[in-house]
């Protein structure tokens, strides 16, 4: 069976601090600390979003001069959409899971 | 702390966009430690960025740690392999290859001295597994043929060898000095084990 693209655990993490609030543009660091995903995890999932269209990344002066600017990132219409289907396959796959467990502790 | 980070960062990205986003973010993360993951882990997006260059630089990194284990150089302290190996020389030694091909009639190994173990010498390899060694008018003879040994010196052709036969059993080597008259070898200590060697040399 082929695995499903974008549905990893910290993916599905990410999409959940995202889908919080879609329209805002976000920082790498808050994304981090939300999701508690190493910089090593984030970005390369980040990367590969954007890469595939799902997210788009921008490039924001920052407020204090001197200082580089800061990358931002949202998703994209599609990157929406993909989203709510991984997060609420993923809600579906642990109702399942405890529906499940249940049957075992409670058998009919 | 985090200035030597930042600037490793710095240089590890190299101007890449994604690399440059996880530096923008550098200044967010407060104390050492967190500023440390999030180097750590940026340097590991600068890499996946270019994967040439790091896979290069990983590679050169591997060699040089291997070879240092895998290879030493060897000062020749006696005059036992004379003439193949001059007094005061230096040659370089492997420590690891020959585990994996074994070692074959001629070759020249090193063992910790049995008299002496702190110490190492270098000898040649006459003798190995099922071979049975003898000597007779001063030539060796391995299996009941005399051995051709050019690499002898004209003095040890001369005085010539002299050994008590021996049969070799499995996990063990009979070696000899080139330098028949003067060196310390498997006609003193006998048998070596197999396991008692640590090198063989290169060049």
């Amino acid at each position: 069976m082929p695995r499903t693209p974008h549905a990893s655990p910290q993916t599905l993490r990410l999409f959940e601090a995202l889908m919080k609030d879609p329209t805002t543009w976000r920082y790498g660091y808050d994304l981090s600390r939300e999701t508690g995903l190493a910089s090593g995890t984030l970005y390369p999932i980040l990367m590969r979003l954007t890469e595939q269209s799902l997210l788009e990344a921008g490039w924001e002066p920052s407020d204090q001069p001197g200082r580089p600017p800061r990358h931002t990132y949202r998703l994209t219409g599609d990157g929406v959409a993909l989203a709510r289907v991984r997060l609420a396959d993923a809600a579906a796959k642990a109702a399942a899971r405890r529906g499940t467990s249940l049957a075992i502790v409670r058998p009919a | 702390m985090r200035r030597v980070l930042y600037r490793i960062l710095k240089i590890a990205v190299g101007g890449r966009p994604w690399g440059e986003a996880v530096l923008a973010e550098f200044d967010q993360t407060s104390g050492s430690g967190e500023a440390l993951r999030w180097t750590a882990g940026g340097l590991w997006v600068a890499a996946r960025e270019r994967p040439v260059a790091y896979g290069v630089a990983l590679a050169a990194v591997l060699l040089a740690v291997t070879t240092s284990f895998s290879f030493s150089v060897w000062y020749v302290p006696s005059n036992a392999m004379t003439p193949t190996l001059a007094v005061t020389s230096h040659h370089l030694v492997d420590r690891i290859g020959y585990r994996v091909t074994g070692v074959d009639h001629g070759d020249i190994v090193a063992l910790p001295i049995p008299d002496a173990p702190a110490h190492e010498t270098l000898l040649r390899v006459i003798g190995l597994p099922g071979d049975h060694i003898e000597c007779r008018d001063g030539k060796v003879l391995r299996g009941g043929t005399a051995l051709d040994e050019p690499y002898l010196s004209f003095e040890s052709q001369v005085v010539g060898t002299e050994c008590a036969p021996v049969t070799v059993p499995d996990g063990a080597v009979y070696v000899l000095g080139d330098s028949r008259p003067v060196a310390q070898d498997s006609r003193h200590w006998g048998l070596i084990s197999a396991d008692d060697v640590t090198g063989r040399l290169v060049v």
